[in-house]
């Protein structure tokens, strides 16, 4: 009895601190900033100074041969594979970057933090990292910085000056926008569309929807916004929350919107198996495997996410950049081999480019 | 217990049963891996590391000595990694939503620790729930709380002195390991000297013995929960000082690290037997092994086949003694 008055208890104070809100907030203390609304408008740079650390006391590079570790999230998950991909073409075509990518086996804050500390203690020309989470491994960056060791991240940042480059793959605008313009061309100027996220204050997640919200509102004013669901990253739950969706709201809705890698293909197989492919579309981050299906049975026309392979591509790139003095503090872009250049934005971040739509036409040529 | 006695007695007389005690083979195995794993890379047999490395395994290692003493009565805690996130939560939260002083703070997510740990004996105890069971229960419940109080939202922007505690010196040696070590001295006493550390060793034996033999069972068990509980939450706020941030997934798996160690010390998963002295072993030998491999190059998932290699032959070592044994009596 104590037992279940202790779980009832525990469970009503979980759901007293859930809040939704109204106005989405991203669930940070950021302003949304969204973009332009005509094809390809990026984020109008503004100068922000360099706010990236430096290396004490760094050996020169410059043409030299580097060894480099690779410290992802996690190893062992196609996203991952697909930058270590990218890293290694990057390295045979400059032919004079060693990487290696090592990593913990979970997505867990303290390995990652062990698995840097020993490559630093080990002794490499540079780090490249995804980081578990921005704060926590900033101690060890800096260690590694105070080494002369060279820091560039990838895929997810830490603290600014705990490294020297962070290369972003889209800014959370970016795929507001990417998202919002493929469904406007899907569903028309004036559809009605649902949202299924993973929850309200998962940060990417929350962060995106804010962004897809303002830029909406700006660009498609009279896109209907139906409501949106929680799903965590549950696959079944996912499907169940698509489905609820679709017989809620019958012929009103017009699109779905899914927000994680799983509630998308959910999304998606949810309309399948309600034989509305083709009434009802489906738009959303997700990778390429999980959704071959689905875009080859025409039911779903575009994957928003970015090339992790290019990611990986354009962080080796960007360190050998950096070991050869040819990236310095005040750069305003960088040359990355075949990506051609690559703008600097937010003081010492270089930006992949627009979101990658994956479609019919391409989605065949990615394995991850 | 004048069984026990005699067994004590009999380990300790003679060369030959000391040489083949599970603690000195633990000892000399490790010994042979330090000399092979120095002698592969000049990074790694260095005061620096090793300090390093002293700092990375603190948090294990003060948790492995309660699950010892737990282990020993042939109970187990598998809550603890979530004890560690709930009170690194209850730290962070208290401290900047509800304007808590951070001592303060900090002595809640103790009390916090202990609480849960209470809570888990109390089950145990009182209403007879199997430990693996109710662990296995409040391993979800506890974490579910801290998530639940997070809201996915991370505490930073802790004051300096706060990571004193964590990623300070105190004489040239990482603050966490001095806390470590009076830990480990206290709880190394208290399971081999005193008649409470005999009592763990009875229940673990037998418990309805131990029972008649009129040993306070309940409160015993009690105690080495709520313990288990507080330690946990101490290591939460070492880890909080350590990483300078707050995250509701603090700790997840560690109950498996610590489990590792404390078998791997040639405590038996079945109670009776058991050692702080194998247990401290344990926790050093598993870290230097990670540590020392990843340095001569070894990739993260080989290490933890190693790992696994290691733990499989000192459980297959350990049978094999046992059986030498009882062949001589």
């Amino acid at each position: 009895m104590l037992k279940t008055a202790t779980t009832v208890a525990g469970l009503c104070l979980v759901a007293g601190l859930a809040q939704a809100a109204d106005r989405w907030d991203g669930a940070d203390e950021l302003a949304v900033n969204p973009l332009g609304c005509e094809a390809g408008a990026t984020a109008t740079v503004t100068p922000k100074p360099y706010d990236g650390g430096a290396p004490t006391g760094a050996k020169d590079l410059a043409g030299k041969e580097i060894t480099l570790v690779d410290v992802p999230k996690l190893i062992g998950i196609g996203y991952f594979a697909a930058t270590t991909q990218g890293m290694q073409e990057a390295a045979k075509e400059l032919g004079n970057v060693n990487v290696k990518t090592d990593g913990p086996t979970e997505a867990n804050i303290d390995d990652q933090i062990t698995f840097l500390d020993n490559f630093i203690t080990q002794g490499v020309d540079g780090l490249l990292f995804a980081a578990n989470d921005p704060v926590a491994i900033a101690p060890v960056l800096k260690k590694a910085l105070g080494q002369g060791i060279h820091v560039v991240g990838y895929d997810a940042n830490s603290q600014p000056d705990a490294r020297e480059w962070f290369v972003n793959q889209a800014e959370f605008n970016g795929i507001g926008k990417s998202m919002v313009d493929a469904m406007a061309a899907e569903i028309g100027e004036d559809g009605s569309f649902a949202i299924v996220t993973s929850t309200f204050t998962t940060p990417n997640q929350a962060r995106w929807i804010a962004e897809m919200q303002a830029y909406a509102e700006k660009c498609h004013p009279n896109m209907k916004w139906l409501e949106t669901v929680e799903a965590q990253e549950d696959n079944i739950l996912s499907f169940n929350q698509a489905t609820t969706l679709l017989n809620k709201y019958g012929d009103e809705l017009k699109g779905l919107f899914g927000m994680t890698s799983v509630a998308t293909p959910a999304s998606a197989e949810a309309v399948t198996q309600a034989q509305l492919c083709g009434k009802v579309a489906v738009v959303g981050l997700a990778t390429p495997n999980a959704m071959k299906p689905y875009v080859a049975a025409d039911c779903v026309k575009s994957v928003v996410l970015w090339n992790p392979v290019d990611l990986g591509y354009a962080a080796v790139q960007v360190m050998r950049a950096v070991a050869d003095g040819k990236l310095q503090a005040g750069a305003t872009e960088v040359e990355a081999g075949r990506l051609g250049k690559l703008p600097i934005v937010n003081g010492s971040e270089v930006l992949l480019g627009a979101p990658f739509i994956y479609s019919k036409s391409n989605i065949d040529q990615f394995d991850f | 217990m004048a069984t026990l006695d005699a067994a004590a007695k009999k380990q300790g007389k003679g060369w030959q049963p000391a040489l083949l005690r599970h603690e000195v083979l633990l000892a000399v195995i490790l010994v042979i891996a330090l000399i092979f794993l120095a002698a592969q890379t000049d990074k790694f047999l260095t005061t620096g590391n090793l300090l390093n490395q002293g700092r990375l395994m603190a948090e294990v290692g003060l948790v492995a000595l309660p699950m010892t003493l737990i282990i020993v009565t042939g109970g187990i805690d598998l809550s603890v990694g979530s004890i560690l996130g709930l009170c690194a939560i209850v730290l962070g939260y208290s401290w900047k939503n509800l304007g808590v002083p951070l001592p303060l703070a900090m002595v809640m997510a103790l009390g916090v620790g202990t609480l849960a740990g209470f809570a888990n004996g109390w089950f145990i105890t009182r209403v007879r729930v199997p430990p693996l069971i109710m662990t296995l229960a409040t391993l979800a419940f506890y974490r579910g709380l801290a998530e639940g109080i997070s809201q996915a939202r991370s505490v930073r922007g802790y004051p300096d002195w706060f990571f004193q505690l964590g990623q300070g010196d105190v004489w040239g040696v990482p603050t966490q390991l001095w806390i470590l070590a009076v830990a480990v001295v206290i709880t190394a006493v208290i399971l081999a000297r005193t008649p409470f550390g005999r009592g763990l060793y009875a229940i673990g034996h037998n418990e309805v013995g131990a029972r008649f033999s009129g040993i306070p069972v309940d409160r015993y068990k009690l105690i080495i929960y709520t313990f288990s509980g507080a330690m946990a939450g101490l290591a939460g706020v070492i880890f909080v000082s350590r990483v300078s941030t707050t995250r509701s997934d603090m700790g997840t798996g560690l109950e498996l690290d610590v489990i590792a160690a404390v078998v791997l010390g040639g405590t038996s998963i079945f109670g009776g037997t058991g050692t702080m002295l194998g247990t401290v072993l344990g926790f050093i030998m598993i870290q230097l092994l990670k540590n020392g491999l990843a340095l001569t190059g070894v990739k993260g998932d080989a290490t933890i086949v190693v790992i696994g290699i290691v733990l499989i032959l000192s459980i297959l070592l350990t049978n094999f003694i046992q059986r030498r044994r009882s062949g001589n009596e």
